[in-house]
């Protein structure tokens, strides 16, 4: 275990060159080039924003307030789960030619893919900072300042680190399993890719964690670690008031997040022996 | 180099590796279903510098491969399987599903390479040779025993591999010793030596896709040597880019042998294997057959592919005779394009082939001849040759000689009339390249052959075989008075081998001259 932390070190110009040759090969061809990850997110929020405030809003049925960034809060997270998920799942498989012939820690491949996201999700938090600052309505107060009701740039945006911290555990930890699996039963690939559809859905982004049942919410946040990040995130830069987050709650995630990267640790370096032969 | 000092030992997790059993002398008697006993036993340690550390090290280890004939390799296989339901042949019938078959691609395999040699490992395909490649740079896991490297692996392996076609030069530079374990910092010192070696300074920029593939093999073996590797691992790819390039491949490993960098090479070329290994290992079935001096290793290599061989082109031979069709077999299916002048003058020639009558049904209007199709016979009918015979010094029959040794051909004709003043000759061709060795006949040599009637033979007689070790075509011939006039040509059908000799100082190319050398040092000053 040791030695093996210590060749991952030895290793960690790979991880950086890998992240790197993500990011680059991903924005190599297109005008905007990394501009897409923020104008991505900015176009479903303007689709979603349209949809819950124009068409199912109205004086009876209320949306939330600042609904663009009510959504966009929980939709960048999510965005670099799914990326993720879509990334390290097939970070195995299609890089054989790679583990057919070099010798090198297989698990650098998921975890860049998770890295690189990550970098994604960095480069697209300004603009929901900056849309918290310039769309606000009328009389929602200074975001800076005390009469700020939502979206607000206060202290509890400290845990925000923490809970990058969480979420890049947890997809490490995913990663792991769905790479290895993948190598094995190729339908892997297709089972996570409906299931990411379904899951978006199970994630409280469109809607809000406080509106459901409170029993099923227990659930939720038992079986989904995601609906608790996101849940999370959104009490953090929108619910940002006094009430808000719950470090306990913070702490059982991020606890259930690393034992489930040391499980798929483990699980992965056991099936990365024969990586070589079943690719 | 601080990164020498590590070392990684990969055990299976199977208990059967009691410390010291491991076997220095790695050598077996006889490959398994050659019917010989292993005559020369090599000590595989002795030629070893034994001061020196041994770098890599295999101990009883073992290497199981299943191959899946219907692999579950989708849920839903799995479910049908699991239910043990049967997938329909084309007939519609259930077919067994078969069982998944183990391969041992290495099987207990012992030995040990020390730090600065350089080490071949030979063998038929199947034999283990990649597999034991793939083993020592940790692509592979050991179903049993335990492989232990120490030092830094570099492999050149499918050259060119890591690179991404989207990136540049550069940045491929840089992933590609990054996935060898280097760190950023050592690549940066390298790069300009690297940039250099491959020759490519004016490209460095443009992104891989452009590059042609000789480009992007150059720049795989240059990231590939230049990043000071303690053990390098190479297979068939030093045939890159061109002859300058293989060129400056080639002096370069030497140099890096120099260094004191262990090579160990995977090749089917015996001479370069020859050329650039002092030891080889010879891997037959998974298992170490011989293991020593190269070119030991190598000569008793050849011997046994050359007996193996000999015994397919027997039965081949005798299946022809007796005009059974061999399946496969080139020469009693000529399919020819090239047709020759001589030919379609000589309207008068029939074909003649194994069988005349599968011949006649063979025979398409398209039907043309070629003189350098190896197995190509004509003959006017009028006289023909029905067999050949190499002997050796006892008059014996046989197909398999040493250089040195009395050698005769002798050709056996027949003919139905009386043919006056017939011309017989041969010809060798050398078979691995076809070079044409010579081409000697009756009436260059003044035999005057009156005429012949019935049957009989002719001989050719060589005091002393000056063939090195390889395998010989021969092509037989008989003419009327008139060379032009062909009664029987059978251009390159019979064949023989000449065994590797021993006390023959001699071992590249075709034949051995006798000759002398001496030494003739001006005075010193």
């Amino acid at each position: 275990m040791l030695a093996r932390a210590k060749r991952s070190i030895d290793y960690r110009d790979l991880l950086y060159n890998l992240v790197v040759r993500d990011l680059k090969v991903r924005y190599k061809h297109s005008v905007l080039g990394f501009f897409w990850s923020l104008l991505n997110p900015v176009l479903l929020m303007l689709v979603f924003t349209f949809v819950f405030q124009q068409l199912l809003g109205s004086e009876n049925n209320p949306t939330h307030p600042m609904y663009h960034v009510f959504f966009l809060v929980a939709l960048l997270p999510w965005n670099w789960c799914a990326s993720a998920v879509t990334g390290t799942l097939g970070s195995i498989v299609n890089s054989g030619y790679l583990i057919k012939k070099v010798y090198f820690p297989r698990e650098m491949l998921p975890v860049s893919v998770v890295l690189a996201n990550m970098i994604n999700f960095l480069l697209a938090l300004p603009a929901l900072l900056l849309f918290m600052v310039i769309l606000r309505p009328e009389g929602s107060g200074n975001p800076f300042g005390s009469d700020c009701q939502f979206a607000c740039f206060n202290f509890h945006l400290l845990w925000v680190p923490l809970l990058i911290l969480t979420e890049t555990i947890f997809l490490m930890g995913l990663g792991f399993f769905i790479s290895a699996l993948n190598v094995f039963f190729r339908d892997t690939s297709v089972l996570v890719e409906v299931g990411l559809s379904a899951w978006f859905f199970l994630t409280p982004i469109i809607y809000d964690a406080k509106d459901v049942a409170h029993d099923l919410a227990n659930v939720m946040y038992y079986l989904n670690p995601m609906a608790g990040l996101v849940a999370n995130f959104r009490e953090v830069f929108y619910y940002n008031d006094a009430a808000s987050p719950d470090p306990f709650f913070m702490l059982r995630n991020l606890i259930v997040c690393t034992a489930l990267l040391v499980g798929g640790y483990f699980f992965f370096m056991r099936l990365s022996r024969n990586f070589g032969e079943e690719i | 180099m601080a990164r020498t000092s590590k070392e990684s030992v990969r055990a299976a997790s199977s208990p059967t590796l009691p410390n010291g059993t491991e076997k220095e002398v790695a050598t077996v008697a006889g490959p398994p279903n050659s019917g010989r006993p292993g005559q020369l036993v090599q000590q595989a340690t002795a030629r070893s510098p034994q001061a020196k550390a041994k770098v890599v090290k295999f101990s009883n280890v073992s290497k199981k491969f299943t191959l899946h004939h219907e692999r579950p390799n989708s849920f839903q296989d799995m479910v049908v399987s699991l239910f043990g339901l049967r997938s329909p042949s084309r007939l519609g019938k259930a077919m067994p599903r078969p069982a998944n078959e183990q391969f041992w691609a290495l099987k207990d395999v012992n030995f040990g390479i020390y730090q600065g040699e350089a080490v071949g490992i030979i063998g038929e395909n199947g034999s283990g040779k990649s597999t034991t490649l793939k083993l020592i740079s940790r692509i592979l896991d050991p179903t049993s025993g335990s492989v232990s490297v120490r030092g830094k692996v570099s492999a050149l392996l499918e050259l060119g591999t890591g690179f991404h076609p989207e990136l540049t030069g550069r940045e491929n530079i840089f992933l590609n010793g990054s996935l060898l374990g280097i760190p950023r910092k050592e690549m940066a010192q390298r790069y300009e030596d690297i940039v250099d070696f491959a020759e490519l300074q004016e490209f460095i920029d443009t992104p891989i896709k452009h590059y042609s593939s000789g480009m992007v093999m150059r720049l795989g073996f240059a990231v590939a040597i230049n990043v000071d590797p303690d053990i390098l691992l190479t297979d068939e790819v030093l045939a890159v880019g061109d002859e300058a390039f293989q060129r400056k491949c080639l002096d370069y490993i030497a140099a890096l042998r120099k260094r004191g960098v262990t090579i160990i090479f995977v090749s089917h070329a015996l001479d370069a294997v020859r050329g650039l290994c002092q030891r080889a290992i010879w891997l037959d079935h998974g298992k170490v057959v011989a293991d020593g001096p190269a070119g030991d290793v190598i000569d008793q290599y050849l011997v046994f592919e050359n007996e193996k061989h000999a015994d397919r082109i027997r039965d081949e031979y005798e299946a022809r005779k007796n005009g059974i069709a061999v399946p496969g077999d080139i020469r009693s299916s000529v399919t020819i394009q090239k047709p020759t002048q001589e030919d379609l003058e000589d309207q008068g020639h029939t074909v003649d082939e194994t069988s005349e009558e599968a011949q006649r049904e063979e025979l398409s209007p398209e039907f043309r001849f070629a003189y350098d199709a190896p197995g190509t016979h004509w003959t006017s009918g009028q006289a023909r040759i029905t067999d050949v015979k190499f002997m050796n010094a006892d008059g014996v029959d046989t197909k398999t000689f040493l250089t040195g040794e009395p050698f005769t051909i002798r050709i056996f004709y027949s003919t139905g009339e009386r043919i006056e003043n017939p011309v017989f000759g041969i010809a060798l061709y050398s078979s691995q390249n076809g070079v044409h060795l010579n081409g000697p006949n009756t009436r260059f040599a003044g035999l005057d052959i009156p005429f012949i009637e019935g049957t009989g033979h002719v001989d050719y007689h060589i005091d002393e075989l000056p063939l090195l070790a390889g395998m010989y075509d021969v092509t037989v011939a008989m003419t009327g008075a008139d060379i032009a006039e062909t009664l029987d040509h059978q251009h390159r059908a019979y064949n023989f081998y000449v065994q590797p000799t021993p006390g023959m100082a001699e071992r590249w190319g075709l034949i051995n001259i006798p000759a002398e050398w001496s030494f003739h040092p001006d005075a010193a000053k």
